[in-house]
């Protein structure tokens, strides 16, 4: 065992140095002192917690020099007008973006886009019946299933056939007391190689939030397998990877579950709570945790949904946590918009580019490459009421491109998908964009 | 006491889009109060949960997960027990139970209209497990309380005792001339919107100019009052929602005459498919903006119809409702939500009662001012009093533990 690990390690290390060769960037040579003179960790980082999760090497320390964030590029878009749009769910040539609310007409429409061009032309939809709101909206790793979550009328999950991607066809609806009075957030993904879906329900009067799994394998007849009253009043998303469920629980913060990642016997039936952390203000929303292209999976990048109105406002930041101690994450960086507040996520991993969502700020291109938690005490900020120090990703340089913005024209983005050098987004206000990335 | 309002109320449009005329029995409540020597008992149950399931009708009106339509109230509206000190000059009550905190003006249900107005939840905290601690001088008043920030979840929900004492008020009253009242308050209000906690905070002022007076055969009554919330996360200021509202009535030989001119703001909020509800507690922090409404009521109510303890009055309002964008507006657009900015609302109903009224409701032991109410008038201390016995005589203006209303007056409502 111990040398299957020690292999793994090695292969590891060769993959980080050929890739940290071929990146030619101010990411430093493994083993070799960077700019900065950090000398960055080669090898594996396991938890006795968690034995079968490799953390990776400890990322290089980057010193980039702070620039003006350029304009993502708006290749086109598709309007939506007559309801509010909320999340997006990409697999190309098709887009699916849900609706939120009510404006002319109740939040219970998908439209379906072609994003084959830079414009996306809306070529089918759905209605989902019992529906005020649909929040979320998810394609699955095979592209098999769509599965979109509905609240505040009983809450479920509606699962549908993407055997044809543009006119999906259904296929089961699943909801019981567990999903009463909403279905918030369903993030799906494999664990084992089995399908699950994560749910994150509304609480309601005195009825407290909670996560519910449901398994997926059979699409038809899903089932719930494991639930769990949690989240503080809320919890809002959570984010699904090698076994490990990242969990938003509001102003109890981020909390990391094993769910069958870490070797140890836990299960999406029988989850296991790795630890937590409350990052600073609370209000965690939703999570993404980012491997990089060297091995690095020391951080995860969560939401705060701050207080805001809806088309004027909004606030938030996004924190920056170490999981390297998955028993005992730490906050160790952050990025502050002012006058507007983040919402969902998606990361260009092989460039190390967060896109996130920030509602009237528009869409914001982070560069995440490197080590977050290192950086000169002029670029740190030290909060008052905890003392805890952080890295400034504004003060570190690593603000990219500022999306939308430049049109005027207002929005509101709710959420991203970074997919294959274009970025989309969805906008409350005004429908879906296709944006160029940034690298 | 006994009351209970036999109403239909006519809203054209409403948030459907469409009119809609609907008929309830609103506001059946039984009040009573006791006293043994210095000890105090207040009750009011409130039966609108097995009425006004779906709410009443109220175009502008919010609260507790209804929007447009006046929420049901708690089952136990007031539950509280006191003592009053009568002594000297200097007289105190501390009275602890389920009732009002000392903040802002009296329940809608004890002023001239049957509508309640939009500012209800900017001008009442009501319905939670409260201490209210009350010192009377001369014609100060100063009275401070602390209670549980949680709003009712529903009529029959319990309060979430264990947030006791995370919410305090305080209330300043002057009494200037007989029948006249200056007051300012402050509340902290923690989370109300969220029963576990952890919603937005709320920071709470008011102040209030009131008038009453009576003679056998009219009265006067006229109230001016502004009020403002803002709401907080973490301490941050994320939305402020400011009212201001007159109101006035004028009795004579039983006539009623009532008019009333509020501009108030409400936050808007994501709606169910039902459009007059809202989740309780929403999915998060946010709102859709904040309306502006403008609302002008005006109401006759015809002489009452008595049968010994029993009385009945018929009457008829009308409102004229105008609502606009706030600010910030967000995506709240009243062209989308109700097809119109201007909107009708008309109601006529009976309201029928049995006994004695508590004339003032939001006040408790030494913080009731001197003042015998009748509806809507001070009494004078020559009529005739219907005080119940063992009760003092509540003209007297020394301990008068709880001011009600006489049912014989001619401008009783």
């Amino acid at each position: 065992m111990q040398l299957v690990m020690k292999r793994r390690v090695t292969a590891s290390a060769i993959l980080f140095l050929l890739v940290a060769a071929a990146c030619g960037d101010s990411a430093s040579a493994p083993g070799k002192p960077d700019t900065t003179g950090t000398t960055i960790d080669t090898t594996g980082l396991r938890s006795a917690a968690c034995p079968a999760i490799n953390l990776g090497p400890k990322p290089a320390v980057l010193s980039l020099a702070q620039s003006n964030p350029a304009t993502l590029q708006v290749l086109g878009s598709g309007s939506e007008t007559a309801r509010y749009t909320a999340e997006i769910a990409v697999r190309a040539p098709v887009a699916y973006t849900t609706t939120w609310g009510f404006r002319s007409a109740t939040g219970n429409k998908v439209d379906i886009w072609d994003v084959s061009g830079n414009t996306p032309t809306l070529v089918d939809s759905l209605i989902v019946s019992g529906a005020s709101t649909l929040g979320d909206v998810a394609v699955s790793d095979d592209g098999k299933l769509l599965v979109v979550a509905t609240e505040r009328t009983g809450g479920s999950i509606v699962i549908y056939d993407l055997g044809d991607p543009k006119h999906p066809k259904l296929l089961a609806r699943f909801n019981n007391a567990d999903t009463d009075p909403g279905v918030h957030t369903a993030e799906i993904g494999r664990v084992n190689g089995k399908l699950y879906g994560f749910l994150s329900i509304d609480p309601i009067g005195s009825t407290p939030a909670r996560i519910v799994i449901v398994d997926l394998s059979t699409p038809e007849a899903p089932r719930e397998v494991f639930t769990k009253v949690t989240g503080n009043p809320f919890v809002h998303d959570t984010f699904i990877r090698d076994g490990l469920l990242f969990v938003a629980l509001w102003d109890n913060g981020m909390e990391i579950w094993d769910v069958g990642g870490c070797g140890t016997g836990a299960s999406p039936e029988a989850p296991r709570v790795l630890g937590g952390v409350k990052t600073l203000n609370g209000e965690v929303h939703n999570i993404w945790w980012y491997h990089d292209p060297n091995g690095s999976k020391r951080f995860a990048f969560v939401g705060e949904e701050g207080p805001g109105t809806i088309g004027s406002s909004s606030r938030g930041d996004i924190h920056v946590v170490d999981i390297s101690d998955p028993t005992a994450p730490k906050e160790v960086a952050f990025y502050r918009v002012t006058g507007a507040g983040t919402h969902n996520f998606s990361v260009d991993e092989t460039n190390g580019v967060l896109y996130a969502a920030y509602y009237n700020g528009g869409v914001r291109a982070i560069d995440i490459r490197g080590d977050l938690g290192t950086c000169p005490a002029n670029q740190q900020i030290i909060d008052g009421a905890t003392n805890l120090a952080r890295c400034d990703l504004r003060l570190m340089g690593r603000e990219l491109g500022v999306g939308l913005i430049e049109l005027n024209r207002g929005v509101y983005v709710w959420g991203v998908q970074y997919l294959d050098g274009t970025v989309y987004a969805s906008d409350m206000v005004n429908g879906i964009w296709k944006l160029k990335a940034v690298r | 006491m006994a009351q209970a309002i036999p109403l239909v109320t006519r809203a054209d449009p409403t948030a459907t889009h469409g009119a809609l005329t609907e008929g309830y029995l609103t506001q059946p409540l039984v009040m009573a109060h006791a006293s043994w020597r210095s000890l105090r008992g207040v009750s009011t149950l409130n039966f609108e949960g097995l009425t006004l399931d779906r709410g009443e009708l109220a175009t502008g009106g919010y609260g507790e997960g209804y929007v447009d339509r006046r929420h049901p109230h708690a089952y136990v509206h007031e539950l509280l027990v006191g003592a009053e000190s009568n002594g000297g000059g200097l007289r105190g009550s501390l009275f602890a139970g389920r009732g009002f905190a000392p903040f802002g003006s009296d329940d809608p249900m004890v002023r001239p209209f049957e509508k309640y107005p939009v500012n209800h939840h900017l001008s009442q905290v009501l319905e939670r497990v409260v201490a209210v601690g009350a010192l009377r001088y001369g014609p100060v008043i100063a009275e401070l309380g602390t209670f549980n920030g949680d709003e009712p979840t529903g009529p029959g929900a319990s309060p979430n005792f264990d947030r006791f004492g995370d919410s305090w008020s305080s209330r300043l009253t002057l009494l200037p001339i007989t029948g006249g009242e200056i007051s300012a308050s402050y509340a902290s209000v923690t989370s109300p919107e969220v029963r576990a906690g952890h919603g937005l905070d709320q920071r709470k002022g008011s102040v209030v100019a009131r008038f009453s007076r009576e003679t056998p055969t009219s009265s006067h009554y006229a109230l001016l009052e502004w009020a403002r919330t803002d709401e907080r996360d973490n301490g941050t200021l994320t939305t402020s929602l400011t009212s201001l509202l007159g109101e006035t009535a004028f009795c004579a030989r039983g006539v009623i005459l009532g008019a009333r001119l509020e501009r108030t703001d409400r936050p808007e909020e994501e709606r169910l498919l039902d459009p007059f509800r809202t989740p309780r507690p929403s999915s998060d922090l946010a709102n859709l903006g904040v309306s502006r409404w403008t609302t002008i009521t005006a109401s006759i109510s015809a002489p009452s119809v008595r049968a010994g303890v029993a009385s009945a009055r018929p009457f008829v309002e009308v409102a004229r409702i105008g609502v606009a964008p706030g600010n910030p507006p967000g995506i709240f657009n009243p062209e989308l939500r109700y097809g119109t900015r201007r909107m009708w609302m008309y109601s006529a109903g009976i309201r029928l009662r049995a006994g004695s009224m508590h004339d003032r409701m939001g006040r408790y032991g030494v913080a009731m001012p001197d003042v015998t109410m009748s509806g809507m008038g001070t009494r004078l201390p020559d009529r005739e009093s219907d005080t119940m016995p063992s009760m003092p005589d509540m003209s007297s203006g020394k301990g008068a533990p709880m001011s009600h209303q006489m049912s014989k007056s001619q401008c009783s409502l």
